[in-house]
């Protein structure tokens, strides 16, 4: 169900106003962008609301999407800007102005509430913000790297550079934990 | 710990199942099958910007003969095939920019700032290469009547050009409207070559080339403004 030209065929039924490739792509597409913002944003309820958010936004853009081209970058485009927006808006109801990369160090410092030890968003915390979001959609999504430059709007190089960087903070934080620890995959 | 093991540790952790409550999905697929209706989607590329370039040099030469074809007459013809030609591809480029920020997840070659810092580039260069005349009179005065016209003249260009793609934008709303208004400023700025007969070299340099960022500035801050009301 998750293959490409599998996606491609139901965003091409769901354009054409077919209910079942709606629903089929709501639960194909819909935990892997959960999964992105549960990643990404401190609370379950804040991940929950920013995936009714980005349907919202791909039903109303749906006509933006061409058949043919990949269909991934199209989502987590949306997906990304959704949580752009969303933690901005925040930022100016809270009126605290802190960069993204301290936030980073912030989940850093303080375990998640639903840290299990072992999980991928536990695993990311300590990333910044966009080394996390590139290694999320390579990893977790399967997408290429032209697709992940498409989806983030920069240039593979600079995907490659993000990815480069972030397995460098991935491999040293490991290697501080001790190899045990860092080969079963347990790094808090 | 190298790469490999780097990856193995990602892939473990990726495989753990997602969380995500069966009953939210479900909401989201009736909210949406709710209002599901069959839509067409874009068409190619190239047509979006193809149309684009029409409402652009249509703007432009529409109010270019209304106001007199007074520039182009005092050209030379290959200073005409320099100048209309740069244009007519910085329009073409600027038209594809606004249409890859219509569609999300597209291939963009150029972020609109660069494409910007280009255009003005390329437009300085032309203009220092065709204008010579470097004595001014009323430099202020004759280049805010230019500017101002061209500002005005690349509203109905960017509302038509708004027209067309205004089903959409659920990307970077800032970059839209500077890509829109830096479209809608190079067709004020046809419109000038088409109509300014003043060729004094700093006046064109500055007065003219102005127009593009400041078209562009203006279409992110309109773009800005709207933001929360269009929900773009």
């Amino acid at each position: 169900m998750d293959s490409g030209s599998n996606l491609d065929t139901l965003m091409a039924r769901y354009q054409a106003g077919d209910f079942a490739a709606a629903t089929a792509l709501v639960e194909c597409i819909g935990p892997q962008l959960h999964r992105f913002f549960m990643a990404q944003s401190a609370s379950r309820s804040d991940a929950d609301d920013l995936l009714q958010e980005t349907w919202l936004r791909i039903h109303r853009v749906r006509h933006t999407y061409r058949p043919g081209e990949p269909v991934q970058p199209w989502f987590y485009a949306i997906a990304r800007r959704v949580r752009i927006d969303h933690y901005r808006r925040a930022s100016r109801t809270t009126a605290r102005e802190r960069r993204l990369e301290e936030l980073s160090d912030v989940a850093a410092a303080f375990p998640r509430e639903e840290a299990q030890g072992d999980d991928l968003e536990t695993l990311l915390a300590p990333l910044a913000e966009s080394q996390r979001e590139v290694i999320l959609m390579l990893k977790v999504a399967g997408m290429s790297l032209e697709e992940v430059a498409r989806a983030t709007s920069c240039s593979v190089g600079s995907v490659k550079q993000k990815v480069h960087r972030a397995y460098r903070n991935l491999r040293d934080r490991m290697n501080a934990m001790g190899p045990k620890k860092g080969s079963s995959g347990g790094l808090t | 710990m190298r790469d490999e093991e780097v990856d193995k540790v990602l892939h473990n952790a990726a495989g753990v199942a997602p969380r995500v409550e069966a009953a939210l999905l479900k909401r989201i697929a009736d909210s949406i099958n709710s209002s599901l209706r069959p839509v067409r989607p874009l068409p190619p590329t190239w047509v979006l910007t193809g149309t684009l370039a029409l409402i652009c040099a249509a703007v432009a030469v529409g109010a270019a003969a209304c106001t007199g074809f007074y520039g182009i007459g005092k050209l030379s013809p290959w200073e005409r095939v320099l100048i209309f030609s740069t244009l007519g591809i910085l329009v073409w480029v600027a038209g594809k920019e606004f249409v890859s920020q219509l569609i999300p997840g597209s291939r963009q070659h150029l972020s609109v700032s660069a494409f910007l810092t280009i255009a003005s580039a390329a437009l300085l260069g032309v203009f220092a290469l065709v204008f010579r005349d470097y004595h001014t009179d009323h430099f202020i005065s004759a280049g805010v009547t230019c500017l101002l016209t061209a500002l005005l003249l690349a509203i109905p260009a960017a509302f038509l050009s708004w027209l067309l793609l205004r089903r959409g934008f659920a990307v970077n709303a800032l970059a839209a409207g500077a890509a829109a208004g830096g479209l809608a400023g190079l067709s004020g700025v046809t419109m000038l070559e088409l109509h300014c007969a003043n060729f004094q070299a700093l006046h064109v340099l500055v007065w003219h080339t102005a127009v593009v960022p400041v078209s562009a500035a203006a279409g992110a801050l309109v773009a800005w403004a709207l933001r929360g009301r269009c929900e773009i």
